[in-house]
C-alpha cells in the first residue's frame, strides 16, 4: 500500500492543477455558424495577375484592448531542436518570422509566454478573449485589424502545424500562448492556447 | 521494490501516451467558387442546403472555404431568388476528399450553364513559380497563351477546360493569348510571376470581350518542427522538489517494510 502511495505521489508529480491550467480548462470556441460570404466584385485593372497577391507587413507592435495588452514584437525563427522560437522574457512577444507576414494570405503566428519567474506574463490573460475581440498589429504607421472567430487548447504531440502556420486565402492572425497542467518530465505544460483570429477589411 | 519500479515504469508511459491522436483539421478540403458565365446575373450558392456564398458577380471567386471531405450537393440560383432544393439554375453532387483543394467554375452561358471542376495544387518547389490556365469564354477557340514574339507555354487551351501547372523561373513575363496561328487575342504584358507562389489565370467572357481573371492556389512558407515554448514559470517552484523527495522518501520507507517483512520470515 506504501509503494502505491509512494507512486500517486511521484506519477502526480508530472501533473500538477495551478492557475493557467484552470484558466484554460474548457475555453475552446469557434464564432457561431458564419454568415454567407459576401463576394466583392473584383476591381478591373490593366493586368490582374499583377496586383492578386496580398502584400503584408513586418509587425513591430501589438495590441490587443480586451485584455490591455501592447507590445513590442520581435522577429525571431527556430530554435535549435526546429521549434518556433520565443522572446527569452515575459513582456516580449515574437513573431514567425519564417512563415507568412500579417496581412498577406495565409497564417501568420504570433507567440508570447504566459507565465515567467515572477508570475504572470504577457499573454496571462490571452484565455479570456472572446469571438469579436480586436487584435491591432501595425509597422510604424500601418496597422492592420483581425477579428477573433475561434480559440482552442490543443496537447501538444496533437498540434498540427501544418495548419496553424498554414495557407489560408484570406489573411489571418494566430496567438500562441502555453495552456494546460504542468508536466514536469518535459519542462513544459501539456498544451498550447491558440487563438484564430481574421483580417478586417477597411 | 522492482514490482514497484515496473508499475511506476507503466503509469509513467500511460501518463506520456495520454492525448496522442489526429487532428480534426486533417478531414476537410478547401473548395473555391468561380462564376465565370458572362450572361448570368449575381448567384447565391448552396452548399447541403445551406447558404454558403451570396451575390456573387460574374468573374468573382468565393477564395478557399473549409468543407468535411465527402460528397456535398451544390446548387446554384440567381441572387434574390427563394431556394427551394432542386429548383436551382445548376446543381452537382460534388466529391472531395479530405487534404485537397478544388476550383469549382459556373462556366458556359446562362442556358447552358455548367461546373467546371479542378483539383487545385497547394505545393511548388522553393524558389519556382507554378502556373496554369483556364479557359472558360464560351464561344473563344482553342487558344494558346505563350511569350510575345517567343514559346508558347500553354498550347491548344479549349473551352471548357483547365490546363495542367507548369512551373517557371520567377519574374517579369510579357505573355499574350494568341491563336494558333499567332493572332494575338489578349496582351498580357509585364505579368510578375512571384516565387514560391501558385497561380491560376482564367480566360473568362465572351469571344469579343475576352479578359482573365486571377486567382492564387497557393503561396508557400515555412512552417516550425514543434510548437513554442511558451512559459518560463514552473508552477509551485519550491513545492516540486519537495514533492519528489517525499515521493522517493516514501518508496524507501515501502522497500524497507518489504525488507523488515522478509527477515521475519
Amino acid at each position: 500500500m506504501l509503494i502505491a502511495a509512494a507512486i500517486v505521489f511521484l506519477g502526480g508529480c508530472g501533473q500538477q492543477e495551478d492557475e493557467v491550467s484552470k484558466r484554460t480548462e474548457n475555453i475552446d470556441f469557434v464564432a457561431e455558424k458564419p454568415a454567407p460570404v459576401e463576394v466583392k466584385k473584383p476591381v478591373p485593372v490593366a493586368n490582374p495577375i499583377n496586383t492578386v497577391k496580398r502584400e503584408g507587413i513586418l509587425p513591430t507592435k501589438l495590441e490587443i484592448p480586451a485584455i490591455e495588452v501592447k507590445s513590442e514584437i520581435l522577429h525571431l525563427g527556430l530554435t535549435e531542436t526546429g521549434e518556433m522560437a520565443v522572446p527569452d522574457n515575459g513582456e516580449e512577444v515574437s513573431w514567425f518570422s519564417h512563415g507568412y507576414q500579417p496581412g498577406e494570405n495565409g497564417r501568420a503566428v504570433i507567440a508570447g509566454h504566459v507565465d515567467d519567474l515572477e508570475g504572470p506574463a504577457i499573454f496571462w490573460d490571452l484565455s479570456k478573449l472572446k469571438a469579436g475581440d480586436e487584435i491591432l498589429v501595425a509597422e510604424g504607421d500601418k496597422q492592420l485589424r483581425f477579428k477573433v472567430y475561434k480559440m482552442e487548447s490543443v496537447p501538444l504531440d496533437n498540434a498540427d502545424l501544418s495548419s496553424i502556420f498554414g495557407y489560408q486565402s484570406s489573411p489571418e492572425l494566430v496567438l500562441i500562448t502555453c495552456a494546460g497542467t504542468y508536466d514536469y518530465s518535459r519542462g513544459t505544460r501539456e498544451e498550447r492556447l491558440v487563438v484564430y483570429a481574421s483580417l478586417i477589411e477597411e | 521494490m522492482k514490482k514497484g519500479l515496473a508499475l511506476f515504469a507503466v503509469a509513467l508511459v500511460l501518463f506520456l501516451s495520454f492525448g496522442m491522436g489526429v487532428s480534426a483539421d486533417s478531414h476537410t478540403a478547401k473548395v473555391r467558387v468561380v462564376h465565370a458565365s458572362p450572361d448570368a446575373p449575381a448567384v447565391d450558392v448552396y452548399v447541403n442546403g445551406d447558404a454558403t456564398l451570396e451575390n456573387v458577380p460574374f468573374k468573382a471567386d468565393s477564395g478557399y472555404l473549409e468543407v468535411p471531405a465527402g460528397t456535398h450537393n451544390v446548387e446554384v440560383f440567381a441572387t434574390g431568388t427563394e431556394y427551394a432544393e432542386g429548383a436551382g439554375v445548376l446543381q452537382a453532387d460534388l466529391t472531395v476528399e479530405a487534404g485537397k483543394a478544388y476550383t469549382v467554375a459556373a462556366a458556359n452561358t446562362v442556358d447552358a450553364l455548367e461546373f467546371v471542376v479542378a483539383e487545385d495544387s497547394m505545393e511548388v518547389t522553393e524558389g519556382k513559380t507554378k502556373i496554369r490556365v483556364g479557359h472558360l469564354s464560351p464561344d473563344a477557340p482553342a487558344v494558346d497563351v505563350g511569350l510575345i514574339g517567343g514559346d508558347a507555354v500553354f498550347s491548344g487551351a479549349e473551352f471548357p477546360g483547365i490546363t495542367d501547372y507548369t512551373e517557371l523561373d520567377p519574374g517579369t513575363y510579357d505573355l499574350e493569348i494568341r491563336l494558333p496561328d499567332g493572332t494575338q487575342v489578349l496582351p498580357l504584358e509585364g505579368t510578375e510571376l512571384a516565387a514560391d507562389t501558385v497561380y491560376s489565370v482564367f480566360a473568362v467572357n465572351n469571344a469579343d470581350a475576352l479578359e482573365v481573371i486571377a486567382l492564387v492556389d497557393y503561396e508557400a512558407a515555412a512552417s516550425p518542427d514543434g510548437m513554442p515554448t511558451t512559459g518560463l514559470g514552473t508552477p509551485d517552484q519550491s513545492n516540486a522538489p519537495w514533492m519528489l523527495m517525499l515521493g522517493t522518501l516514501a518508496l524507501f520507507g515501502a522497500s524497507a517494510v518489504v525488507w523488515k517483512k522478509r527477515f521475519q520470515e
